[in-house]
């Protein structure tokens, strides 16, 4: 097991390096467009359910919402481009800074309470943010939606196929993972994790837990806005009720499924939901019978997920430590 | 002036029912110690339950209430099963995501099995209204609010004899102060917080029944704003104790009402989060002494 610990950990550059050559040829050897079109939702939902898992699985706040905070960056993106033509990819920042504000109001007043509020805030918050973008007519187009956003500029490739639009998920979810693996690594990664294991001690060792919990969620609130926003031109058209609540279950269910606390597990969690949903299209309303199984076996079994943090609060129980100081049994 | 009265009157009828919503949702809350978020397929159920009643054995309230107690009763005992019996002492999250897959799926099993419509619950009780007259300032009640009001009042009477008079009543109260202490004294505790789960969940069915009577409908899909509305008015209540949380209730029904008597009604939810998110920055212990940090 160790050799190939030690096997993988040397190749390492070598297979990302890999693994992004093949992701770039993709596009261009599948040749169904619909399989291209897979390809993208996969690419989305990977940033969508890491950025949740940011939240729920690195600080172990609890964040049901996270629908609303990409119906906020797609509504962002859908109004500033339609009605003052902003470019595209200055929509994304900003549209994931209107996103993390958002998420900082709604995480206020829980910040000093348990998690569980935060639970239900969010949960709330996502289903306002829908009713305020079905019924604010003048602004987001209510029940109509909003139609025609405007293609990104991306070197001059004609970007609504979705061959080239691949590409900007692509750099959206590659940026995402190399920013969050170097801010985990810093102080700020690590003072969430210990908030994550235990909140009491990680205040007692100095770790000031609501501002690094406010800076979580923003962070988490922030590249929802930004998948959002890529999202909106993707489809073209957006409305209402693309945001519901059950659209904010499936993402949990990609992080839960997936595996929380590691970077690997909402991408297994994103590539298994997705293709579980283009194969199971005939079952109709049976599929989130289906889901709602696995989440619950899921509990039962494997409550970290496929490629959780095994060695966190997340898997249950307290945290086993390696037995250091077998020297001094007698 | 009579237009604010008269949805004042409507508010403290809504507000009962949320006021029963809550107590059940504090009981359960207080004897697991644990939350839940399948309360709005509870109250479904009930009020599936006195629908099917409704339909096969004529507008009999009394059987339809009946048959909504047992019915959410016995879905309370499968979520004691399922979602809370193995998680007492892992952490709570794994239990709160047990309870999102269960409520998950009772919702769409619920979609298949009822279907997806609005099904219509009318004439349960004659459609009479009587008026009062208080100088030049006339209120209608509706003899179907009068109803719920007394059926509210009921039930949260007899709620509170059984927790205060019999041996169970005060197991369960006991289970919610304290359960190490409680295992001492020689409590079954876990048969107690699922009897007392139980009947949190049977006081949502009922609630389901009384809300489906007073919209005339009964849906698969219109649970879950009333779920959100039952954990803030516990809130206000501080999360554990019953009479409060009934207070609590009865203020969301009240604010709400008023609220969408200064905009549409579209607007509902939006007032009773509004109104959650202004608790929990003012005063999130609520109407309790203590901060409601327990749980």
């Amino acid at each position: 097991m160790n050799n190939i610990k030690a096997f993988v950990y040397k190749y390492r550059i070598i297979a990302i390096l890999l693994l992004l050559v093949v992701l770039c040829v993709l596009p261009f050897v599948v040749k169904k467009a619909l399989y291209v079109r897979y390809a993208c939702n996969i690419l989305m939902f990977t940033t969508l359910a890491g950025s949740l898992n940011v939240i729920n699985g690195y600080s172990g706040q609890f964040n049901l919402g996270q629908a609303g905070f990409f119906a906020i960056g797609a509504y962002t993106c859908a109004i500033l481009s339609t009605k003052f033509a902003i470019d595209f990819w200055l929509l994304l920042p900003i549209a994931g800074l209107f996103a993390a504000f958002v998420g900082l109001i709604v995480a206020l007043p829980t910040l000093k309470l348990n998690g569980i509020y935060l639970a239900v805030v969010t949960l709330g918050a996502s289903e306002i943010i829908r009713v305020i973008a079905q019924t604010w007519q003048p602004v987001t187009g209510g029940s109509l939606g909003i139609k025609n956003i405007p293609y990104p500029w991306m070197f001059g490739l004609d970007t609504f196929r979705p061959k080239y639009y691949y590409f900007i998920f692509l750099i959206i979810a590659i940026l995402f993972l190399v920013i969050t693996r170097r801010v985990l690594k810093s102080r700020v990664g690590r003072a969430w994790i210990s908030i994550r294991e235990d909140q009491i001690a990680a205040r007692s060792l100095g770790v000031e837990t609501s501002f690094y919990k406010s800076l979580n969620f923003m962070y988490g609130a922030f590249w929802a806005g930004v998948v959002g926003a890529a999202y909106a031109p993707f489809v073209n058209y957006i409305e209402a009720s693309q945001f519901t609540l059950d659209a904010g279950f499936n993402v949990l269910a990609m992080v839960v499924i997936g595996g929380q606390g590691t970077l690997i597990g909402p991408i297994v969690g994103s590539v298994i939901v997705t293709i579980l949903t283009e194969t199971l299209r005939f079952l109709e309303s049976w599929r989130y019978v289906i889901y709602a199984i696995i989440i619950i076996m899921m509990m039962w079994v494997r409550p970290q997920g496929i490629a959780g943090a095994s060695q966190s609060v997340l898997a249950g129980g307290i945290i086993k430590r390696k037995p250091q100081r077998e020297g001094l049994k007698a | 002036m009579e237009y604010v009265l008269n949805q004042l009157v409507n508010g403290i009828c809504q507000g009962s029912i949320y006021a029963l919503m809550a107590i059940g949702y504090s009981v359960i809350v207080g004897v697991v110690g644990m939350v839940t978020f399948t309360y709005g397929e509870i109250m479904m159920i009930g009020a599936f339950g006195a629908y099917y009643s409704f339909m096969y054995f004529g507008n009999n309230l009394a059987l339809a209430i009946v048959l909504a107690f047992c019915s959410s009763f016995i879905i309370g005992i499968l979520v004691y099963k399922i979602c809370y019996e193995k998680f007492f002492n892992a952490p709570r999250h794994i239990s709160l995501l047990c309870t999102i897959g269960f409520s998950m799926l009772m919702r769409n099993l619920a979609q298949i099995v009822f279907g997806p419509e609005l099904k219509p619950v009318i004439n349960i009780i004659n459609n009479e209204t009587y008026s009062l007259n208080l100088g030049s300032i006339s209120l209608d009640f509706k003899l179907l609010q009068i109803v719920v009001m007394a059926l509210v009042i009921l039930f949260a009477v007899s709620l509170t004899l059984f927790f205060n008079r019999t041996r169970w009543g005060v197991a369960l109260r006991a289970v919610s102060q304290n359960k190490q202490a409680a295992y001492l004294m020689g409590i079954n505790v876990r048969s107690t917080a699922m009897l007392g789960n139980s009947l949190g969940c049977a006081f949502g069915g009922i609630a389901g029944i009384l809300l489906s009577i007073y919209y005339y409908a009964v849906s698969s899909t219109m649970w879950g704003g009333f779920s959100m509305k039952a954990f803030s008015a516990s809130v206000l209540g501080g999360l554990v104790d019953i009479r409060l949380s009934a207070l609590g209730g009865l203020c969301m029904g009240i604010i709400e009402n008023l609220g969408i008597t200064i905009s549409s009604a579209t607007f509902r939810d939006v007032f009773a989060f509004g109104f959650l998110i202004l608790i929990l920055i003012i005063r999130p212990q609520g109407f309790a002494a203590k901060r409601g940090n327990r749980v």
